[in-house]
Formats: structure tokens, sequence, C-alpha cells
């Protein structure tokens, strides 16, 4: 599997206000995942499986080296509180990230993320966002180093996390 | 593995003449030539170069598995082509888009050499997926090596330096996908702006060869993302037709308005590939809508209506009768393939050229009885041979019935001479089964070469043990003249 070609460099805020870069985590791997707190389908079932591939490589390698990431694709909707209620309550692994719409619009292009903004036809004064669902892993140094699609599972991902991280996490936790 | 049939007369001619023309000098596109201008329409080299390329691969996966010494020379010279600049080079221009439906885009266009690096999907997939098509069927690494996919340009007279965008299967393969990824696998466009159903489906068709070659499940991601991304547009348009594409920026669906032949059937023999079920359940009645039955059991394929546009009559090779031909062989319809066929052979002037099968283009619509008669060189070259050579659910089967890894551990015919003519080649329980045949008008020594020859395997020729001349691990047989013989090579 080949590094996903990205150049993974965003500026933007986190769940707390404060601001943050791909280097304010260098040292640690980021599993970064794009969406919005309102998705009702790919988000939760992502955030879901990435919780759970991250349980699973701690039951089994002991705690790991990795900052689990959810940039919005959504900023117009979700501050940081929005993001930090959000995710405390069902995800708590995750920072949420977010910030302006420029802002955003280049951690999406970066990460060569798709989005578009649709009207619910069924609910007038509301819309979602469609989005690529890739999954992104971000070596301590900084580079691009996996990548998983949406149809990647749980186990997928954790066995991968394992192979990958193992000797880091050694390192980094002596 | 049991093949459909030994080839008849028309399907090895139609062979020879893709072989015929893969061994023209470069730069002679002679019989290749459309009647539009320049390289945007079915008239361009890169279709006709293609679609020989896929008609070849299906013909060696289903009905000559044990004949790679057939196929992969022909391959191997029409990528060679499919790299030459006169083919891509359309795209310096048209990468700068200024086309009817979308004029208002050219300011932010500029010219582009590299004709994979964006859009384009209408040359780039054809590389990718050929390329990977040939490592795919001939367990080669020919397109892993760096650089393999190269598109040069230099001129003399013009431009300075040279032009050099270096690819291989691998590093085209991920641009492609990430292309694809970053439209939100809606697809990626052909000219700016136009995102056509029917031209992503070779890239999904290059992902999937290369999940088989490296074992990755690339296909399916791209496949599920490519559904849910459609589903809010919908295939069909509101008659049942496909819909032809989506303008990026306005998200604007263009339908099948006119009822085009061609965009049905090239999307539904290729899209047969990976959605079976959906394509097989309209094919039906879109068919039906571009059927002309014709005297004698002939049928004949109501063409597109013509076009106009700035004041301009369109002129461009259509090719409606050609794929048409090619789907309804995908769908396994024989009785419209034989009339389609059968109006081609009576009214289009089937011409044997060199031992070659083709029919010459012909610009006039119809005779003085109203049959038709026009035909365009990918037509007459490619699509009706494609159609003839091809089986049901063919393209189906290249994606989801792979070779097994014994495949390439049989006994084959791996060299076969250009004077030989191979109408079967199989391996039943073991033994190699061919039908061979020399051509003494066409040069040649005469030869068939093969390879992973069982222990203790002794070949016959019509029931008569013959020795070969030992080359290494291989065995070199030449074929007598006169009718075709029977090769068995067992114990």
């Amino acid at each position: 599997v080949t590094a996903p070609p990205i150049h993974a460099t965003y500026s933007l805020i986190d769940h707390d206000g404060n601001p943050v870069t791909e280097r304010t985590y260098r040292g640690r791997w980021q599993l970064v995942q794009f969406g919005f707190t309102a998705c009702r389908v790919v988000c939760p079932r992502a955030l879901a499986k990435l919780t759970a591939a991250l349980s699973a490589l701690e039951n089994t390698t002991g705690p790991a080296a990795v900052v689990p990431l959810y940039i919005t694709v959504d900023p117009d909707r979700d501050s940081p509180a929005v993001m930090k209620s959000f995710l405390e309550t069902s995800y708590p692994r995750f920072t949420g990230l977010t910030g302006t719409t420029d802002q955003v619009n280049a951690a999406k292009d970066a990460f060569k993320i798709f989005t578009r903004r649709r009207d619910l036809p069924d609910r007038p004064d509301e819309y979602d966002v469609q989005h690529t669902a890739i999954t992104y892993l971000i070596a301590p140094d900084g580079r691009p180093a996996r990548y998983w699609p949406d149809t990647a599972d749980a186990e997928t991902i954790t066995r991968d996390l394992a192979r990958l991280l193992e000797p880091r996490t050694e390192e980094t936790h002596p | 593995m049991t093949t459909m049939s030994v080839l008849n007369r028309e399907q090895l001619g139609h062979l020879r003449h893709w072989d015929n023309l893969s061994r023209q000098l470069p730069h002679d596109w002679s019989l290749m030539q459309g009647k539009g201008l320049g390289q945007d329409d079915f008239g361009s080299y890169r279709f006709q170069l293609a679609y020989m390329m896929y008609g070849l691969a299906l013909t060696h996966r289903h009905r000559l598995p044990a004949a790679s010494g057939v196929f992969q020379p022909t391959m191997q010279r029409l990528m060679d082509k499919l790299l030459l600049p006169d083919v891509w080079m359309y795209w310096r221009d048209t990468s700068q888009g200024g086309a009817v439906v979308n004029a208002h885009l050219t300011e932010g266009l500029g010219e582009e050499w590299d004709p994979v690096v964006r859009d384009n999907i209408m040359y780039s997939a054809y590389v990718q997926s050929c390329a990977l098509m040939h490592d795919y069927l001939f367990a080669s690494d020919r397109y892993a090596a760096p650089g393999s996919l190269t598109f040069r340009h230099w001129s003399f007279f013009w431009g300075g330096q040279e032009k050099c965008f270096s690819y291989d299967r691998e590093s085209l393969n991920e641009h492609i996908y990430w292309q694809m990824v970053q439209n939100g696998y809606l697809g990626v466009a052909c000219e700016p702006n136009c995102v056509f159903q029917i031209c992503n489906q070779p890239a999904i068709m290059g992902f999937r060869l290369h999940d088989l070659i490296t074992g990755g499940n690339r296909a399916e991601e791209v496949v599920a993302g490519y559904e849910k991304a459609w589903s809010d547009f919908g295939r069909l348009d509101a008659d049942g037709h496909y819909n032809m594409f989506m303008m990026e920026d306005s998200r604007a669906i263009i339908a099948n308005d006119d009822v085009a032949p061609w965009i049905d059937a090239w999307c539904g023999a290729l899209m047969n590939s990976w959605n079976r079920d959906f394509v097989r359940q309209h094919y039906s009645s879109q068919v039906a809508d571009f059927l002309e039955p014709r005297p004698d059991g002939t049928i004949s394929v109501r063409p597109s209506p013509p076009m106009a546009a700035m004041g301009q009559d369109v002129i461009v090779d259509t090719c409606d009768a050609g794929w048409v031909a090619a789907w309804v062989s995908e769908m396994g319809d024989q009785a419209t393939l034989d009339g389609v066929l059968a109006h081609a052979d009576r009214f289009m002037n089937p011409t044997w050229r060199d031992g070659g099968l083709y029919y010459p283009r012909n610009d006039t619509p119809t005779d003085a009885q109203g049959n038709r008669t026009e035909i365009e060189p990918m037509t007459g070259n490619v699509l009706l041979g494609y159609a003839r050579l091809n089986v049901p659910d063919g393209i189906w089967g290249l994606y989801n019935r792979p070779w097994s890894p014994e495949h390439h551990t049989e006994p084959a015919l791996v060299e076969v001479e250009r004077d030989v003519e191979v109408s079967r080649a199989e391996v039943i329980d073991g033994v190699l089964h061919a039908r061979l045949r020399r051509d003494r008008a066409l040069p040649g020594a005469g030869t068939v070469t093969l390879a992973r020859v069982p222990h203790g395997a002794r070949p016959r020729l019509d029931g008569t043990e013959i020795t070969g001349r030992a080359d290494g691990d291989q065995v070199v047989l030449d074929v007598p003249d006169g009718p075709a013989v029977d090769l068995v090579l067992a114990s």
C-alpha cells in the first residue's frame, strides 16, 4: 500500500478553542477523519469503527501514541463547542478541529477531500454535506503514512495500525 | 477450462486485421481515420486501439486461453501506438476548454501537455486499463517498470525541449484513483467539467485488474462510492436511457435527450462488468428503441439524429451500429447480434486484406433501397469484430472470473509466427488442444512455440507424434502447409 499523495497540512482550531496545525501533534501518529457532526450515517459509522479499532489496538499493544482527529467539513455549524459536545458524548477519543471556511477548505484541499452541500427535501431548513470518508494516518514526522477507504473494517485498521505503530509505540513509551 | 468454440473464418479474420493494424509503421493510421476533425470523437485512434486490446483480451480469456503468443505481441504493439503523441496530443488543445456545453470555462483553463495529469479520463483510463489488462493476462510486469508508460513529444521544428511525462501501471492507477477520490467518486472528467458515466467504466475495469494483480480491493471501494455518488443524479433519464454526463460546476445532468444508441450501448457493454443485474434489467427496453428489422433477418441500427450547434453541423463518428453490436454481444442476445452482423455483411462491404477482415469506412448514409451503409472506422475495424469475438457476459467474466494462478502453469502456445492461424487453444484436464493452420500468403517461419510442457508429454499433429525442436525448456513446432491440423500435447 502506497502512502496517500496528500500534503497533510492544516491550520485550524481544536474543540477547546486552541489554534492547532499538523505540527502541534508531531511525535505522535495522527488518525484523521473528515466529517460533520450532523452527519447521520457515514460519520457515526466511521467514528464508531475507528473507536473500536483503537480500543482493540490498545487491548493488544497497550497505550498507543495516536491522536484521533475529526476535522469538520461544515464549519458554518460545527463550532468548537458543538464539536466538543458531540465528540465527548459519543466518541470521546476524538479531538474535533474546525476553523473558518477558508481554513477548512485549505485542509480539505490538502487532504484531497471532496465535499458537496446538499439540501434535504424533507427538511427544507437543513442540509447535509456529502464528503470523502477516507481515514488518513499521519506519521510522527508529519509524513502521510497510510489511508483506509470507508469500506475498510475495524479489524483491518487495527491490524494495520498494530503493524505500523508497534515499534514507534515502544520508542515513544520506553 | 472449456472454451466456447473453435474460431470461425470471420473471427479469425478480425484477429488478423487487428494484428495487421498493429504492425503498421509508426504514424501510419491507414484505414483508421474517421470523418471528424482531430482526435475528439469515436474516430479517434485511442478508441480503436483500446477496444482492439479489449477485444483481444476477451478472446484470449474466453476463447483461446492457451495461446498467449497470439495476443501478447499484438497487444504490446497496440499499446506502443496508444502512447504515441498522435494519439494524445489533442489534449493540449482540448484541455483548454471551450466546448459548446461549457464555453464559459475557457478563462480558467490553460494548455496542458501531460495527457493524464488531470481530466481526460477518455484517454488516461484506456492507458491504465490496457496496461493492466496486458500484465494481468500474461502475468507480466512489463508496465510496472518505472517509465513504462511515458508520453513524449519533441519536434525539430517547434516547441523547444522535449515534453516527457513518465508513469507506470502503479503510478497511473494511483493517480486516477486519487482523482476519483477527490471528485467524490463521481468520476473523472473527460473534457473539462464533463464527467461521463461511460468514460469511467474503463477506469473501474483498470482498478479491478490492478486488484487482481496486487490483491487489493480498490475496485470494490470505488464501485461503492460511485454507486452512492450517482444515486443522487440517477443512472437513467426519464425515458429509461443512460444519462450521458454531469457538469462538475453546476452538477447538472445531461441526459440522452436525442436517444442516441451509442450512449446506452457503450455504457451497457462495459458497465456490465460490475453492475450486471442493473444493465440486464434495462437492456431489452433500451435496445428496442434502436433496432430496425430489415429483410431476411437483418437488423439495422437506427443512427443518432444529426446535431448542430453554434450554427455548425456537428460531424462526428457516432458508431451506433458498432456499439450496439458490442453491447448485444455482452448481453448474449444472439438473435439480435446475428441480425446486426448480417446487416453489416450484406450492406457494409466486408473486405478481406492481408488475411484480415474489416468493413471500410463509408460516409454514405444509405444505398438506393434505403439500407444503411454508413460505417465508421471504429465500427468497421474494431467493434463488429469485438462483437463477433466476445461471448455472453464476456466483460463480466473478465472482471468477475479471474484466471486462477494455475493458468500460468499450464502448457500454452507462447509464440506464434505471423503466418500461423490459431483457431483453438485450450487445456482440458492438463492436455493442450490446439488447431493450427499455416497461411503461406503471410510472412513468417511457420512455427509455434510450446512452453510449460508437462514432463513426458508428446506433441501430436492430427494424431501423428512429432518431435519438434527443443529451445531451452520450450518446444518449437513446424506447422505444415495445407488445411488446419489439430495439435494435442499429452503424455
